[in-house]
């Protein structure tokens, strides 16, 4: 014979929606709560940005100094600076959730995730949201203040609001590469080849490391049509030269990659579940 | 009513073994020599409504596996199981809602915030009203005597504190039943009693029942009315405690230290002497043959006593009596 329940709140079928998701919202917060801990470590991590930004400004200015041109490929310095601090902003602040979830896997904390009332996956998208948030508002607040300081102004707020909707998808698409990667770990454990690898299709075809156009064309094409391209250059490109066109470009691609990434992932996630085995028993 | 059923539950996993040095490693590449272990062999036993059962075994004896094929953690390689009427591996989160766990070596408190604030969340995790929620972690941390702990950061808890903190977390839901793997594993004596204490209590107020997993025969003593004994992912005993005590619990272990310098040749009828040092004496009797009175009484009578420790047989030594028997 079946138990009741033992919350009494779950029996009601009407109250079950708002509740199921109210869970995921509460786990953000708590790991908002979470980074806030430790300010100076929030602080320290979000010091890179100033760091690489004053690099990639000195390496730039003497690039367009040398070129002799005041434009690349239709971008001028101010606009590569601010297309990078978007790039970096969003890179420095998303979650390796692969490392988590390898991690938990390796000392079989994964045990107790498991065994709560909640989705494995969606726990961890909420957990790694509410980390980056905070991460990616210091590290855009602090790296701005540089560049604004270093080259001008930062281009109107039609690209701050494209671009942060366009960031929140590729935090997400990034998300599930992460999570395909991380979800490896359940059968193999140890995913760090995996994952070094994944990063490096970021920096150099994602448009980490500099913007897409100053590519030829055909590798420009190539790198477009793969997902990497989504999740740095999309949102950066947009920041900086927004438009209805391009703002409906990259959400598309970004849409079409979520989609197809969201169902690779709930498809391993219901493979590997069932091969899992607990280290220490 | 039982609310665990098991049987024929067998699990098997493959392990990768290596050969010492970078030979192995690289004979490992080419042909991995995996080995199938045996977990769990074959296991079936109930348990019922409110019942503290005991599930000891060694290290590696297959109790953790144990119990997480009865969360839905892991999946059985075969036999079946119900808990609570659900198919733990086929429906964990709605048996998720039911039942309460803590992994002794793991913990589920996040680490860097208090503790209260692990509870706010498994409230929602757990779908609890706010009042509720609020009622219940008032009742619990009075329970549990936490009260004055939980705005700590759990980082600066103590091992004990914090085991007292893991297991009101799991109580927050209400459940039905709850599974703790190993909860007093590294506390010391006095953080072992408080933890022993407040779960019987949370039995007998709320009649949870409790599947304690341990290697500490003192636990199972202390708390539950029945026990599995499991080794090499066999059960080799299952009984009342009671029964447990009166067969194979029988030996007890005594060091004692005196303030004086002790007789070489000092004995007492009916007790083996270990060891007799200038000071102190270790020694072992049946407790069917020798009353304990008798033996403290010659042990006081002795001169005057510094420190008497009284132990029981290492479950090792449990087994391998049962196994004689």
């Amino acid at each position: 014979m079946r138990a009741e329940p033992a919350v009494s709140t779950t029996s009601a079928r009407t109250k079950f929606r708002a509740q199921y998701w109210a869970k995921y919202g509460a786990v953000l917060r708590t790991q908002l709560q979470n980074s806030f801990a430790y300010p100076l470590d929030l602080l320290a991590r979000s010091m890179m940005i100033l760091l690489f930004m004053w690099v990639f400004v000195n390496l730039w200015r003497v690039t367009y100094s040398a070129m002799g041109s005041g434009e690349i490929a239709g971008l001028t310095l101010a606009n590569t600076m601010w297309y990078l601090l978007m790039a970096e902003a969003v890179m420095l602040s998303k979650r390796d959730l692969s490392k988590d979830i390898s991690d938990q896997v390796k000392d079989g904390s994964v045990a107790y995730l498991l065994n709560k009332p909640f989705n494995f996956i969606l726990y961890h998208f909420a957990a790694g949201l509410g980390d980056s948030l905070l991460v990616f508002v210091t590290n855009a607040l602090l790296g701005g203040a540089l560049v604004w300081w270093l080259v001008g102004p930062p281009p109107g707020w039609l690209g701050w609001a494209a671009a942060m909707v366009a960031a929140l998808l590729a935090l997400l698409l990034d998300f599930c590469f992460s999570a395909l990667i991380g979800l490896a770990a359940f059968v193999a454990e140890e995913v760090s080849a995996f994952r070094w690898i994944y990063q490096k299709f970021l920096l150099v075809l994602g448009g980490l490391l500099i913007p897409l156009d100053f590519f030829p064309e055909w590798l420009q094409n190539f790198s477009r049509a793969l997902p990497f391209a989504w999740i740095v250059y999309g949102p950066a490109r947009l920041f900086v030269d927004p438009s209805a066109e391009r703002l409906a470009d990259v959400l598309l691609h970004q849409l079409g990659w979520l989609g197809a990434t969201g169902v690779c992932v709930a498809l391993l996630y219901r493979w590997v579940v069932g091969q899992l085995t607990i280290n220490g028993g | 009513m039982s609310v665990i059923h098991v049987d024929g539950l067998h699990k098997t996993f493959q392990t990768k073994r290596k050969a010492a040095g970078f030979g192995g490693s690289l004979r490992a590449l080419w042909k991995p020599d995996l080995q199938t272990v045996e977990a769990v062999r074959e296991i079936s036993f109930q348990m019922e409504q409110g019942e503290l059962l005991g599930f000891i075994g060694p290290n590696g004896a297959g109790k953790s596996t144990t119990i997480k094929i009865l969360t839905g953690i892991l999946h059985p390689t075969s036999g079946t199981a119900s808990v609570l009427g659900f198919v733990p591996w086929q429906e964990r989160q709605k048996l998720a809602y039911q039942i309460g766990t803590v992994f002794g070596q793991r913990p589920q408190l996040w680490y860097h915030l208090p503790a209260v604030d692990t509870f706010y969340l498994f409230g929602k995790i757990y779908e609890m009203e706010e009042r509720k929620l609020r009622q219940r972690i008032g009742f619990l941390s009075e329970a549990f005597e936490i009260e004055h702990l939980l705005e700590t950061p759990v980082r600066k808890l103590s091992l004990g504190q914090r085991m007292r903190c893991e297991v009101a977390a799991s109580l927050l839901h209400k459940p039905r039943l709850l599974l703790l793997d190993e909860p007093s594993i590294g506390l010391d004596v006095v953080a072992k009693q408080r933890i022993r204490e407040t779960i019987r209590h949370m039995n007998e107020a709320e009649g949870v029942g409790v599947l304690l997993t341990s290697h500490d025969a003192g636990d199972i003593e202390a708390l539950c009315k029945r026990v599995i004994i499991i080794n090499h992912g066999e059960i080799i005993y299952q009984d009342k405690v009671s029964a447990l005590k009166r067969h194979y619990l029988t030996s007890k272990q005594v060091d004692v230290r005196y303030s004086h310098p002790l007789d070489p040749n000092f004995s007492i009828p009916g007790v083996q002497m270990l060891k007799v040092g200038t000071f102190g004496a270790k020694l072992q009797f049946d407790v069917r043959e020798t009353p304990v009175e008798r033996v403290m009484t010659a042990l006081a009578s002795a001169g005057s006593l510094v420190d008497v420790t009284v132990s029981d047989p290492s479950l090792e030594e449990v087994i391998r009596t049962i196994y004689e028997s």
